[in-house]
């Protein structure tokens, strides 16, 4: 038995929800009938409780004859509560209270579909982008406005508690924190992250604690039953319960079954039953049609292409620069350098991978290439060969007066006209563009991930109102919302495809009303000329949104991550014909994952 | 609630509890809190707590409340920068003697909010008038001359107990009823239209001359009793198929989960596995009552005593 009432919310007793505290029928009906005033029955399946401390007062007050409270006032409470009745079991109450918001309709619907049809203990694994959050926020909100919730707990990972916190405070005027101090538990909504909860001193008192709603976004990460996260969330009490996952489950039989099992134990039958009836291996189903039933009684996973979710189109553009004489030199004086230390023996991967950044840097700015060559020459021993090499190098960047993409990007903003985002992986570049742009006479504002929330925002705020450009080096992090721009420049590109979906997600999402351009900047004969080849020609990823990408990757890199393999290529090949073969393969790979894990998808 | 609704409730609000009104603009007021709303409003507890000890002079907070979002636009665009200027101006000198500023006139921070309907500070304000009218004590003024008076020139007075009920019913969805309804304390009679019938009438806190109280032949824990009882009578004949339908659910779900856990505890070998399935079946059976079970709750919203003339 749950100790009765415990971290439960100091109410009247008549009043207390039959909650955890009360558990059998028996006994609840004994127990009341002991409790004075006794809960009556209204109807043989309806107890009434009822809660007289505003009498209770009265008779005080009478009996000392006074004070007395404002007759304005008194008739005001009844007007409020007038307001905010809610006389109805089903129509949706939250969108009278939240006049600035407009779900997109799948949203709205998915909202419904939980409080009416679910009850309140759904999946929600939306496709990304489709608006997750917002779901769960309306469905949060709908409970409160109803009274029904109070006590809240959203658990998430950590990077995302406080992109949580101000979702919920600015779209739902729901009064979240961030978990920060042990008393901050007490608050009625909390957002934490589940690695902190689950640990002592955190895990006591939650577990004591009863919430009327449980919210857990990457809840696929909860798929493995044994896992101590998993114990840990099982274990808290909750009568609400929304878990959040992007990533389609389906795919694993064993992993949908503890994640409906965590919401829903039995609802696709014992654990025994589960795979007789409707697994035929580890990702293939059977009896397709009644686990689709099971499923949906549980699970919402909307689709871009389900249609209703209007996004724009995206154009991209690759445009071909030759890099002036003094850069290629600077290139092909580097490339020779890289050969010639990767190659030697007892080269660790790690340090094959800084030689190869130095080959990527030099596509993107001298500035780049110069900051890391230095550090290099000051890790190099002192009476090393290489440092004589290393300071040949920095003469070539000497040599380099101008930068052909620098001057190129200018031309196109200026082309463009509007707002215009440029992306670049280097922190040395971006303060090269900054310069550079200035010096021109553009507005340019920077942006990257180092910078503390309130700078973001204000860098933000000055590029919607001020400024034409945004220098950006971090695509990922949480809330760059950027739709009022629809121009993407990648100075430069990340090797992997994930991070370049990042970049044009910060434009390219709900909310955005034209059709996105995106430029990718590519030097002929060049290492960045084989990647563009790869992300554009090979698998199409700037054009089509690829649903599962996030998947793809995944399982591309459970051997080795992409930039290691296009890494070792890079190095290991013996000519550019070797190379292009390579990279042609690793893209055949990922268009073969795609196609699986979309079949999957389909099931 | 819409704006203009919300508007009138809050300038309500304000002038109930003594604000200073500085500027009233269409949909919208600069105020500077009293003490009293401050503290309700503002979320000052230490700021109170110095100048209650050190019995400094409060210095309540001036907002700016737009009611109106799409009167807003057209207006804001051209009143908010002469409000502005206007603002800073004012605080110095025409506001001023109206609020002593200690230390010369020192510029007024004003806080510009937006209020709807569904806003945090809204629902504050909600908050403090259920604080604030909880329980009251009200006569009705008398009627002029004494026509309706006896021949002492008493007018006899009813004593009443008035309730605002309010009724929840919940399962795992909810709806809400309110309700009120008075009873005579001299009689016993139930009036379902009561509050509805106060609205008409010149109520005042003070005991007014020339009326006597007629002696109550109940008291009010017996009024309250029969109050209760009359409502619970007519609550009975309402439509309960909303709860058969919850229980329908819940029975659902408690088998669902039974079936679940029964076959497992069954299987289990140890008595320590047994326990700690038998122990999670139990808390996911109490979750699902907790969830689905239909209820009633019938709370006192507000309530209070009205002496009112006439016998009833």
């Amino acid at each position: 038995m749950p100790a009765a009432g415990a971290g439960a919310p100091a109410q009247p007793d008549e009043v207390r929800p039959p909650g955890l505290s009360s558990s059998a029928d028996a006994t609840q009906n004994a127990v009341g009938a002991t409790r004075a005033p006794a809960a009556r029955k209204l109807h043989p399946l309806v107890d009434l409780h009822i809660d007289r401390s505003a009498f209770e007062e009265l008779e005080r007050r009478a009996d000392r004859g006074g004070p007395w409270d404002d007759w304005t006032l008194y008739k005001m409470s009844w007007e409020a509560e007038e307001a905010q009745l809610v006389t109805d079991f089903h129509e949706l109450q939250c969108m009278r209270v939240l006049p600035g918001l407009t779900p997109l309709p799948h949203q709205e619907d998915t909202a419904r579909r939980v409080l009416h049809e679910m009850r309140g203990r759904a999946i929600l694994a939306d496709e990304v982008g489709l608006g997750k959050t917002i779901e769960a926020g309306l469905i949060l909100k709908e409970y409160i406005v109803r009274g029904l919730v109070r006590r809240t707990l959203i658990l998430v990972p950590a990077s995302l508690v406080l992109q949580w916190v101000r979702e919920l405070n600015a779209k739902f005027g729901i009064p979240a924190i961030a978990q920060k101090k042990a008393y901050h538990w007490n608050n009625d909504i909390v957002v934490a992250s589940i690695d902190t909860a689950k640990r002592d001193p955190h895990r006591e008192l939650l577990l004591d604690a009863e919430y009327d709603m449980l919210i857990i976004d990457e809840a696929h990460k909860l798929k493995n039953k044994k896992t101590g996260n998993y114990q840990f969330v099982s274990d808290i009490r909750k009568k609400y319960c929304l878990l959040l996952t992007a990533t389609p489950v389906q795919n694993d039989m064993n992993e949908l079954y503890n994640l409906i099992t965590l919401l829903k134990p039995g609802q696709l039958g014992g654990e025994g039953d589960f795979s007789a009836n409707y697994v035929a291996g580890k990702r293939i189903a059977k009896n397709e049609d009644k686990l689709q039933a099971a499923l949906g009684q549980v699970m919402i996973r909307n689709r871009r292409s389900d249609g209703g979710v209007e996004f724009t189109r995206r154009f991209v553009a690759n445009v071909p620069l030759t890099l002036s004489p003094e850069e290629q030199a600077l290139y092909e004086a580097v490339t020779r350098y890289v050969r010639e230390n990767a190659t030697v023996e007892g080269v660790d991967m790690s340090s094959m991978l800084s030689l190869v950044t130095l080959q990527r840097e030099v596509c993107s700015s001298r500035d780049a290439v110069f900051l890391t060559l230095v550090n290099l020459f000051k890790k190099t021993p002192e009476d090393s060969p290489r440092r004589a090499k290393i300071w040949e190098l920095v003469e070539f960047i000497r040599q380099v007066k101008a930068n052909t993409k620098a001057e190129a990007t200018m031309e196109l903003i200026r082309e463009i006209g509007d707002k215009v985002i440029v992306f670049t992986e280097y922190r040395q570049t971006q303060e090269y563009l900054l310069r550079f742009f200035q010096e021109h006479g553009l507005i340019a504002v920077p942006y990257r991930g180092g910078m503390n929330r309130g700078k973001k925002d204000w860098m933000m705020d000055l590029f919607r109102r001020r400024a034409q450009v945004m220098v950006a080096t971090e695509a990922g992090g949480e809330g760059i919302n950027l739709q009022f721009c629809h121009h993407i420049i990648n100075f430069d590109l990340p090797w992997n495809p994930m991070r370049v979906e990042q970049r044009i997600g910060r434009v390219h999402r709900l909310g955005q009303t034209e059709d996105v351009k995106i430029y990718n900047l590519c030097t002929y004969g060049t290492i960045e000329e084989h990647i563009v080849h790869l992300l554009h020609e090979k698998i199409n990823m700037f054009e089509t949104v690829i649903g599962e990408l996030d998947e793809i990757v995944e399982r591309m890199e459970r051997e080795e991550s992409l930039e290691k393999r296009l890494a070792k290529m890079l190095i290991g090949a013996k000519d550019e014909g070797e190379l292009r073969a390579g990279i042609d393969n690793l893209g055949e790979s990922l268009l073969r994952t795609k196609a699986q894990v979309e079949t999957e998808g389909e099931t | 609630m819409n704006a203009r609704q919300v508007e009138k409730f809050v300038m309500s609000y304000l002038e109930a509890t003594g604000c200073s009104i500085i500027e009233k603009s269409k949909g919208g007021v600069t105020v500077r809190l009293s003490p009293e709303a401050d503290k309700r409003l503002t979320n000052r507890p230490y700021y109170w707590g110095f100048v209650e000890r050190t019995g400094t002079p409060p210095e309540t907070l001036t907002f700016h409340w737009q009611f109106a979002q799409e009167d807003a636009a057209d207006e804001a665009d051209a009143g908010a920068p002469a409000n502005g200027g206007q603002q800073a101006a004012g605080s110095a000198v025409g506001s001023a003697p109206a609020q002593p500023a200690p230390f010369g006139a020192p510029p007024v921070r004003v806080l510009r909010e937006e209020l709807y309907f569904g806003s945090g500070r809204l629902a504050q304000i909600f908050g403090a008038v259920y604080d604030g009218g909880r329980c009251v004590a009200m006569f009705e003024e008398p009627p002029r001359g004494r026509a309706s008076a006896d021949r002492l020139g008493s007018n006899p007075y009813t004593a009443w107990l008035g309730v605002n009920f309010k009724v929840d019913y919940e399962c795992d969805m909810k709806r809400e009823e309110i309700y009120g309804w008075g009873i005579s304390l001299a009689t016993g009679y139930i009036d379902e239209r009561f509050l509805d019938g106060l609205r008409d009438r010149k109520l005042t806190p003070r005991l007014p001359s020339n009326i006597h109280l007629l002696p109550n032949g109940l008291s009010l824990k017996k009024a309250m009793t029969q109050l209760e009882h009359a409502l619970e009578r007519k609550l009975k004949g309402g439509d309960f198929v909303w709860a058969s339908e919850a229980e329908e659910r819940r029975q659902d779900e408690l088998q669902r989960i039974r079936a679940y856990y029964e076959p497992m505890i069954g299987r289990a070998v140890t008595e320590e596995e047994k326990a700690a399935l038998t122990q999670r079946l139990a808390q996911r059976e109490s979750e699902i009552d907790w969830q689905y079970r239909p209820r009633v709750t019938l709370s006192v919203m507000n309530c209070g005593l009205f002496h009112l003339p006439g016998i009833h």
